[in-house]
């Protein structure tokens, strides 16, 4: 089945050790290698214990990806994640406060995400014709919008009581247990991404949406499920976020969407949909949490760190259209 | 294809220029570290004072002195302000760094990415990472740091605030700038001198519900009716303008129509004395303001003579605050003070201080009287911030 510009679905994996450490994948793995060979000889302070305790906060983000990789794989996009997280932590907050049990305030913070994330679904499988990108601009503005109005004029809401969250925020020896959650949700993503007929069908509808429609695929079903999971995780960060700074505030989760996106555009997947698989998003997450992590312990100017992973990500994007174009023109040299 | 090839070169080449200028201020920093260590080894090894002078250089050993014998001879100082590229943050950073390099002592600056508490919790968690003796923060939020800095005071670092607190479970001490009483004090003697010792005065404030301004407000008021000198100034309004720059003038002509003997307007926040020191300054008008504002927003509007609306106005000063922070950090570090409310130290040159309490359980160390900016240093000051 030819998708736009010329991709294939392929029906079986070729799994050769060749073609694995030539894919994207591969080398985001050796890269993976390289870089905390890297971060171990640049910082003294780069330690697994070190790692491991500087890393919840962004385990938080990662979270997010795995939905956003379906997302992007689908070919549409979700801003409003950032936001998301942002609603759903408050009112998690607020919760927690009323003296109500600390489950229900976990409840919350994940029901408030999925409500945020089925918005978003509902919209754009109602308004086909609408663009991700400008509904999901216009719901993140509308939820951190709901999120100011609840915080009021401080713009700020602490945990009264941090017993139920800091259980969430605490440790199996020196691994972190949202660490272990992570793991988990990759697996799972992962699995239904790569083994199960959903996974095919969304990479079908990320490559030719008109031709995955004829061929008796729900799209917009699908595209449901995806945005309606990607609230779900939001929520679910916020949960973890709201563990990590005692309570909430308007500036909660902003930029977050960018961060995920990022992570997931530097494994290898596609914006334009139907390309790319979990496996280089979670590495290349990986990637970018370590990277910061050593550059920050080296008191490197952190507006330099920025700038590094955004000359990154556009090498990132880079690379793969050079090789295939190249490959292109071999093709046609060899027609000649 | 050409062009691609060459925009990737280039872009290898930018980032090979950044890491080789990361791999570079990586080998200072252990440089650094490393004298440090001598340095504290060889003070143990010969346990005398002198020889830790001799390790470090003579000046430095000059300025310990000078500092009132605070040493921080191998310690690690961090401070963390609220955001990059802000000049009243760096010259905080000014101030704590001189302090603590003359100190003997290793100072890291951090800029958070981003002005938010996310992006100084992972600044946090990265110093822990490094074993610092001692963090001094500048918070974005005064709750959301409470797991990060409690996880850097269970790691034995100490842990004081400056300029913006965080609560007295996320810290052992604040540094603040502007006590309530002294900021009340500074604004009614200017007051009075200024309107010459009697007559009507104006307060043009920020929001009705802004914390700080509501706290100076009654601070005045009290003073007002506590002492007798101030018993012939009539305080004829407190107008708000929302720090908004727009309603602050507007308030600003409200208050000159409705008071025509107006002698002073006192504008407690920056917001509001600039638009006010617009308004006075167009219209030629005799009435004269004072209050608290940025030196670069008022530089044009500050002056003696008749041409200028604003004699003299405050703010508290960001290099000594910085100085302070780092002073009562050195302190924390070498055991003079545990953040108890009522202990003493001496911060160097700057004479002593006393741990007062903050009314939020906590202690807190206040800068002292405001500085006042006037004709004659506003042009020192007006690039500063």
């Amino acid at each position: 089945m030819a998708g736009k510009s010329g991709r294939t679905i392929q029906s079986v994996q070729k799994n050769s050790l060749k073609s694995t450490l030539l894919s994207w994948e591969g080398a985001l793995a050796i890269l993976f290698i390289a870089l905390n060979i890297f971060n171990s000889i640049i910082s003294p302070s780069y330690t697994v214990t070190n790692v491991l305790r500087e890393m919840p906060k962004y385990l938080c983000e990662i979270f997010m990806l795995f939905p956003m990789a379906y997302i992007l794989i689908l070919g549409d996009i979700d801003i409003s994640v950032g936001s998301i997280v942002c609603l759903s932590a408050t009112m998690g907050c607020f919760v927690c406060n009323t003296g109500l049990p600390v489950g229900l305030s976990f409840l919350t913070c994940l029901a408030v995400g999925t409500l945020c994330g089925l918005l978003n679904g509902i919209i754009l499988t109602t308004f086909t014709e609408l663009p991700a990108m400008i509904v999901t601009l216009g719901t993140q503005i509308i939820f951190r919008g709901i999120a100011e109005i609840t915080l009021g004029s401080g713009g700020s809401v602490s945990l009264k009581n941090t017993a139920g969250y800091n259980a969430i925020a605490g440790k199996v020896g020196i691994v972190p247990i949202v660490f272990f959650l992570v793991i988990i949700a990759a697996v799972i993503f992962t699995v239904i991404l790569a083994k199960t007929t959903f996974g095919r069908k969304l990479y079908a509808i990320g490559s030719n949406r008109t031709a995955a429609h004829y061929a008796g695929i729900n799209v917009q079903k699908c595209r449901l499920i995806v945005y309606t999971i990607m609230g779900l995780m939001a929520g679910l960060c916020g949960m973890f976020l709201t563990s990590a700074l005692f309570g909430a505030n308007t500036t909660t989760g902003q930029n977050f969407e960018m961060d995920v996106i990022a992570m997931a555009v530097f494994g290898g997947i596609a914006t334009t949909g139907g390309k790319g698989n979990l496996i280089g998003g979670i590495i290349s997450a990986f990637i970018i949490v370590l990277l910061r992590i050593a550059l920050g312990q080296i008191n490197l100017n952190s507006q330099l760190i920025l700038v590094i992973i955004g000359a990154l990500l556009i090498i990132a994007v880079l690379i793969p259209g050079i090789s295939s174009s190249f490959k292109a023109k071999q093709k046609m040299k060899a027609v000649e | 294809m050409k062009k691609k090839i060459i925009t990737v070169m280039l872009a290898v080449a930018m980032t090979a220029s950044l890491l080789a200028g990361c791999g570079s201020s990586s080998s200072t920093s252990t440089a650094t570290a490393d004298t440090a260590v001598a340095a504290t080894s060889a003070a143990a090894t010969e346990a005398t004072s002198e020889a830790t002078a001799a390790a470090t250089s003579a000046g430095a050993a000059a300025a310990t002195e000078a500092t009132g014998g605070m040493d921080a001879t191998g310690k690690t100082f961090a401070i963390v302000v609220k955001s990059a590229g802000n000049p009243y943050n760096e010259k905080e950073i000014e101030g704590f760094k001189a302090v603590i390099e003359a100190a003997g002592g290793t100072c890291i600056s951090k800029e958070p990415e981003a002005a938010t508490a996310d992006a100084q919790v992972s600044v946090i968690q990265s110093l822990i990472s490094q074993g610092v003796n001692s963090i001094s923060i500048a918070a974005n939020d005064e709750n959301a740091l409470q797991s990060a800095l409690q996880d850097a005071m269970n790691a034995g670092i100490k842990v004081s605030c400056f300029d913006s607190k965080v609560n007295a479970d996320s810290r052992q001490t604040f540094v603040n700038q502007a006590g309530t009483q002294e900021i009340g004090q500074a604004l009614m003697d200017a007051v009075l001198d200024i309107s010459g010792g009697s007559g009507q005065f104006a307060i043009l404030s920020a929001t009705s519900q802004a914390t700080n301004q509501n706290a100076w407000i009654d601070a005045m008021k009290s003073l007002m009716e506590s002492d007798s000198k101030y018993a012939n100034l009539e305080l004829v309004e407190v107008a708000y303008g929302d720090d908004e720059p727009q309603k602050s003038t507007d308030q600003t002509q409200a208050l000159l129509t409705n008071y025509p003997d107006l002698k002073v307007i006192c504008a407690p926040t920056t917001v509001g004395i600039s638009a006010a020191a617009k308004v006075l300054q167009d219209q030629k008008s005799t009435v004269k303001l004072t209050g608290l504002g940025l030196p670069s927003e008022m530089a044009e509007y500050i002056g003696d003579d008749d041409a200028h609306s604003c004699p003299y106005m405050f703010l508290w000063n960001p290099i000594e605050l910085g100085d302070l922070a780092a002073y009562t950090a050195i302190a924390l570090v070498n055991g003079g003070i545990t953040g108890a409310t009522g202990e003493k130290f001496t911060a160097g040159d700057m004479g002593d201080y006393t741990l007062t309490d903050a009314g939020d359980n906590g202690s807190e160390i206040i800068l002292g009287p405001p500085f006042e900016f006037n004709a004659d240093n506003i042009a020192d000051w007006k690039d500063v911030y």
